[in-house]
């Protein structure tokens, strides 16, 4: 039943730590491709000493759609479209990454409005984003009830998106030079409705989990990453910024009109679970407190460019970055300069390189530092393996 | 079995009943006594006491997390457990390759089996109570852990390396919180200088000031709370479901059961958690007692419901608790669980335990 | 399924027994029908409107089946809920087998009604879960919203009431034993046929209609006008760290004659980050000096490959992590043939080999990238200790991202 790999003779492939000698027992657990605790379809092969972690491997594909492959047979346009669909929790930042890119391919400018939309949108899409990351992750704690309340702010936010573009997930909203329409009547009444919602709710929240004893426990010091490890990793987003990296795209190389906003950027100082938690927490004020600055200056006027009759390629390569949820985007595009369609498309994922460091977080760890890690990275799947 | 017709204590519906049908026959009321005993350990924690149970589960779990829970099936869903233990008994087992089967089969039985045997001790009145040996907390205590054998060996059986992880851990955690559990019983035992349930409930007589929980000042109810929390872990449900943690374990060591297995295993923790919420109310909140407040017509009309409906409240409020904590708290680790209890619940309960001999050599008890 | 089966054998002989077994029979669909247990199953997006279903504002559990179980072997109901994928078919399958009957399906999204926007171009995705596994009600949206997945638990609920598990017993079967039927093609031929006798039926009206009003043309679609948004020219910022000429002066101080690659910043695009061409056997080193320079790039972005017909062409960018400066690489690998062999522009999935030095030992980072790029690519990176594919199955035939990569078994083309 436990079977010893040294009956076998050889390690599962992707484990590189050697055999120790000795009389240790150690097996192997497969956690996934269908486990509630991989978010999605990821498998995990766990190796075991009695409950203490000595080596985690990550099996990804489970969910390759070839988004890359097909996006190289459509219309650069046509990729938003895929977009929506690698990290579907932010449908909207994955969009605004590839219109980037176009942009920047075929020069186009976004007018005042536009860039207000965009903010205040990819705003609430990044606190949509993080509040099904606190219902997750205390779910993966065990604390089913979380869940409950973080969809419940979250459903404000929603009803905003389904207002805006009639989508609740995948949005396919944003168009190279702006959106596909304008924003509804409604739209600063239901975002003002959904801050509201959301700071009311995560002074709920604080009290319900972010300041339980049994939480604290599990988070503190579980799951150390230092910050030169984050770096070498390429991690990013919260996970880096919960080593202590301060770094931010939308401060660092700031987009759009990043620029013009007071925001601050939370940092960890530890690097553990707990760390990465509370950036998202903080994260949210944040965002909060960004989509409330733009509100207050929200610009009438166009809210689009002038619409393109040709959208062919130029010749050349480009690629753009934004601060998603997750992390740094990056969607890297070449044109041909003969066609629409890309010659190459990829898209730079910050869960695929976040979720490199979750070995380095679980060994020495116990079997359920293995979930509140995965947890504290918050991978989506999709986007993984894309 | 003597002691069971004890006609001072508080026992309507018992009382009733002889009255009506022997008045003059003690025999028959004594045979009496064993069939109502034997319908209250059967009927009313296995036919309407589980679904029941698990349908409040649902419910108190659902108006936690701003929802409603089970409505379209019955009123308020009434009729939903109903419907899940029909399908369940309809549903095939499909024992996976690889297990023992004959021990898997019947490892199902054996938490239910164990569950069943302490019940028969539990005072659910003044006469509803199938047997009373002069040693019940031993016997509680003793038979109560053979339920852990049920999970052991049925996870074992199973082949599945989810399933032996969370057997490991229900051994340890069980055994663990076993001894605090003693400890406290044999505090209560101490206090009340019987070990006979029906007569450490029967200690407890007077108003609401003599039961345990509050006679004893600082350590009853530090006792108290601290049989709540073992008692938590003891039952294996949240926070300290450790030994099915979804998120870990998928479902622990019931991963491989389906269909009557599963639902086995399901019942016993329901009726499981039904005893444990007994056991607090018994030694604890005073049982069948009538919660007296010492003001003569407030008592008269208190004193006039049966004892069974005081159980059954005491009991159900408990079990509500239960609910509480499990919908309330994230899980802790499981080497935080154990540490827990040999590091901070034991040292505790022994602390309160010297508390409460000292307490009573020096006569700090409320009269 | 044994109980069930055995129960009309014991009773339909009996006077009356028929009308007892049907009663049976009722009770146990009632009960059935009432208790789903869902199985906790998600791949993609559509596993967060199933999650968003069982939450307050749409709580599946008001119908009984809030109880997600993970483990199979508990659960009643199977929403497939996401895109599958090829390597996922066979867990799906197995955890279907893992379910014991009677056991129901729900498709959910189009993905896993058809393949859905994954349908054409794709070698991936498997084109409808029945493909796979015998499914009950189709829920098609992208991703459907909650509501619609309760409707489709209302139907299968209505389907479960409808059923006679006693004399059919239809649903105790294994999908081993069942026959997977192509359900679309059915489907299609169903609505075909609709279509026909609706042109039928329809064909005598629509004569005497064009008789009457020989004049008639279709009103055209009313439009909303489109409101004329203004030419607004792209603004950006340089792109952050260094100036470009520092950087190329710089790497070219430490190597002389590297040629930079693409254009320099214009006016358009001001955030053109510093590119060089680097020979491959070079690719170590400058990225070695790189990280521990003076530049001190110590982050890796990413990695990848472009594949240029007759070569590849490696991309590799890294940064600054705390000034966020970026350089990019772009370092030409030749395709290996055997002996004899040339690049054909015409052939398919042509045999070719092609090696490039890994740079984990630069920066751990791009070890993954470095997999996803043999995966997907079909070059070797010597030098990385878990060369392993990474997304497809170990058996997949070919790199699908080489532009003579061909699949014509699994891949659909766009019609045109």
């Amino acid at each position: 039943m436990t079977e010893t790999f040294r009956q076998k003779g050889t390690l599962p492939p992707g484990f590189l730590v050697p055999v120790r000698d000795g009389e240790t027992d150690e097996f192997f657990v497969n956690l996934g491709p269908q486990h509630p605790a991989t978010h999605g379809a990821l498998r995990l092969v766990v190796r075991l000493d009695g409950e203490t972690v000595r080596e985690v491997v990550p099996h990804m594909g489970y969910i390759h759609r070839g988004i890359e492959y097909q996006a190289e047979r459509c219309s650069a346009l046509q990729s938003i479209l895929f977009s929506d669909r690698f990290d579907y929790l932010t449908a909207h930042m994955n969009n605004h990454c590839v219109c980037m890119a176009i942009e920047r391919a075929l020069g186009i400018g976004v007018p005042e409005r536009g860039e207000y939309v965009r903010v205040i949108v990819d705003e609430l899409t990044r606190v949509s984003s993080h509040l099904i990351f606190l219902g997750s992750f205390g779910t993966d704690l065990g604390g089913t009830t979380c869940f409950l309340y973080a969809f419940k702010m979250r459903e404000a936010i929603t009803q905003v998106f389904d207002e805006l573009c009639g989508a609740r997930l995948t949005m396919n909203f944003y168009r190279p030079g702006g959106s596909s329409a304008d924003v509804p009547e409604s739209f600063e009444g239901s975002v003002r409705n959904a801050v509201k919602t959301v700071r009311e709710g995560m002074k709920e929240w604080n009290d319900f989990l972010t300041g339980n004893v049994i939480f604290q426990e599990r988070t503190r010091g579980v799951g150390i990453l230092s910050a030169e490890r984050a770096i070498a990793l390429g991690c990013s987003g919260p996970v880096l910024r919960g080593s202590g990296v301060e770094f931010d795209v939308r401060r660092k190389n700031p987009y759009g009109i990043y620029d013009r906003f007071d925001f601050d950027v939370p940092v960890g100082s530890v690097g553990d679970v707990w760390d990465r938690y509370m950036v998202r927490v903080e994260e949210i004020e944040q965002s909060l407190r960004i989509v409330e600055q733009a509100l207050a200056s929200f610009p009438a006027g166009p809210w689009r460019s002038k619409e393109r009759v040709s959208w062919r390629l130029p010749e050349g390569s480009w690629y753009a970055e934004a601060e998603t949820a997750k992390g740094t985007l990056g969607v890297f595009l070449e044109g041909t300069g003969k066609s629409d369609r890309p010659w190459r498309i990829k898209v730079r994922s910050p869960s695929f390189s976040n979720l490199m460091a979750l070995d380095e977080m679980c060994r020495g760890g116990k079997v359920a530092d293995v979930v509140a890690c995965l947890g504290s990275i918050d991978p989506v799947i999709p986007e993984v393996d894309r | 079995m003597n002691a069971l017709i004890d006609l001072s204590a508080n026992n309507a519906v018992g009382d009733f009943v002889r009255d009506v049908l022997f008045p003059n026959s003690p025999a028959l009321a004594w045979a009496a006594n064993g069939l109502l005993g034997v319908a209250a350990l059967l009927l009313f924690p296995v036919f309407l006491g589980a679904p029941f149970l698990i349908w409040m589960e649902r419910k108190v779990c659902a108006h936690m997390q701003a929802r409603l829970g089970p409505m379209r099936h019955g009123p308020h869903g009434a009729v939903q457990t109903i419907a899940d233990v029909v399908k369940l008994v309809f549903k095939e087992i499909a024992p996976p390759g690889g297990v023992d089967r004959l021990v898997y089969l019947l490892a199902p039985g054996i938490p239910l089996t164990a569950s069943f045997l302490v019940l028969a001790v539990v005072p659910w009145g003044a006469n509803l109570q199938v047997a009373d040996p002069e040693q019940g907390v031993f016997y509680v205590v003793a038979v109560g852990a053979l339920g852990l054998l049920g999970f052991l060996v049925g996870a074992w059986a199973s082949n599945n390396k989810f399933a032996l992880l969370g057997a490991m851990r229900a051994g340890a955690q069980m055994l663990s919180y076993e001894i605090s559990l003693s400890v406290l019983l044999l505090l209560v035992m101490l206090l009340s200088g019987e070990s006979s349930l029906r007569e450490i409930v029967l200690s407890q007589r007077g108003t609401v000031l003599d039961w345990w929980v509050f006679k004893a000042p600082v350590v009853g109810p530090l006792a108290f709370v601290l049989y709540l929390v073992s008692s938590t872990a003891e039952l294996n449900r949240g926070p300290f479901d450790l030994i099915e943690a979804e998120q870990e374990l998928t479902a622990g060591y019931q991963t491989e059961y389906s269909g009557m297995g599963f639902s086995m295993f399901y019942l016993a923790e329901y009726v499981n958690m039904t005893i444990q919420a007994a056991l607090v109310s018994t030694f604890f909140l005073g049982g069948f007692l009538p919660p007296l407040v010492g003001i003569a017509p407030v008592d008269a009309a208190l004193a006039a419901v049966p004892g069974v409906v005081w159980m059954v409240a005491k009991t159900l409020a408990i079990v509500f608790v239960y609910m509480w904590f499990r919908w309330s708290f994230p899980r802790p680790r499981v080497d935080q669980l154990l540490a827990l209890e040999w590091k901070t619940l034991l040292p505790a309960n022994l602390a309160v335990f010297a508390l409460g001999m000292l307490a009573l050599a020096m006569g700090w008890i409320l009269p | 399924m044994g109980l069930m089966e055995s129960v009309p054998k014991v009773l339909d002989p009996i006077p009356g027994g028929k009308r007892l077994s049907d009663a049976v029979e009722y009770v146990v669909n009632w009960a059935r029908s009432r208790s789903i247990w869902p199985l906790t199953f998600g791949t993609s997006c559509c596993a967060i409107e199933m999650m968003a279903a069982s939450m307050a504002r749409y709580d599946i559990s008001r119908f009984g089946s809030e109880v997600f179980r993970a483990s199979p072997r508990q659960a009643d109901l199977f929403i497939v809920a996401g895109t599958i994928v090829d390597k996922m078919a066979e867990p799906l399958v197995r955890l279907y087998e893992q379910i014991p009957g009677p056991k129901w399906v729900i498709a959910m999204g189009s993905c896993t009604v058809s393949g859905g926007p994954f349908y054409y171009d794709n070698y991936s995705v498997v084109k409808g879960v029945d493909r796979l596994i015998p499914v009950d009600v189709f829920v098609p949206g992208c991703p459907p919203r909650p509501e619609a997945l309760l409707k489709g638990l209302v139907e299968l609920q209505e389907l479960i009431r409808k059923s006679h598990p006693l004399r059919s017993p239809e649903h105790g079967r294994l999908a081993a034993d069942a026959p997977v039927e192509d359900r679309w093609t059915k489907a299609k031929q169903a609505w075909e046929e609709l279509e026909r006798i609706k042109d039928e039926q329809m064909a005598e009206a629509r004569a005497k209609f064009a008789a009457e009003h020989p004049d008639y043309r279709p009103p055209k679609p009313a439009r909303k006008e489109k409101p004329a948004f203004p030419e607004t020219p792209r603004a950006a910022r340089p792109a952050p760290g260094l100036p470009f000429d520092e950087v190329v002066a710089a790497v070219r101080g430490r190597f002389p004659g590297l040629a930079l690659f693409g254009a320099a910043p214009s006016e358009a695009e001001p955030d053109r980050v510093p590119a060089f061409e680097v020979p491959c056997d070079a690719l170590a080193e400058t990225a070695l000096w790189l990280k521990e320079g003076p530049l001190a790039m110590d982050y890796p972005v990413f990695l990848t490959a472009v594949d240029r017909l007759d070569r590849f062409e490696l991309v590799v960018r890294a940064m600054n992590s705390s000034t966020a400066q970026q350089v990019e690489l772009r370092v030409p690998v030749e395709k290996r043939f055997a002996e004899g062999a040339a690049y054909d522009p015409a052939a398919k999935n042509q045999k070719y080999d092609a090696v490039a030095p890994s740079l984990c030992g630069v920066w751990p980072g791009m070890g993954w990238h470095e997999r996803e790029t043999w995966d997907l690519m079909g070059i070797r990176f010597e030098g990385n200790p878990d060369l392993r594919r990474i997304f497809l199955k170990d058996d997949f035939p070919g790199h699908p991202l080489r532009k003579d990569f061909d699949m014509p078994e699994r891949v659909v083309p766009r019609p045109a």
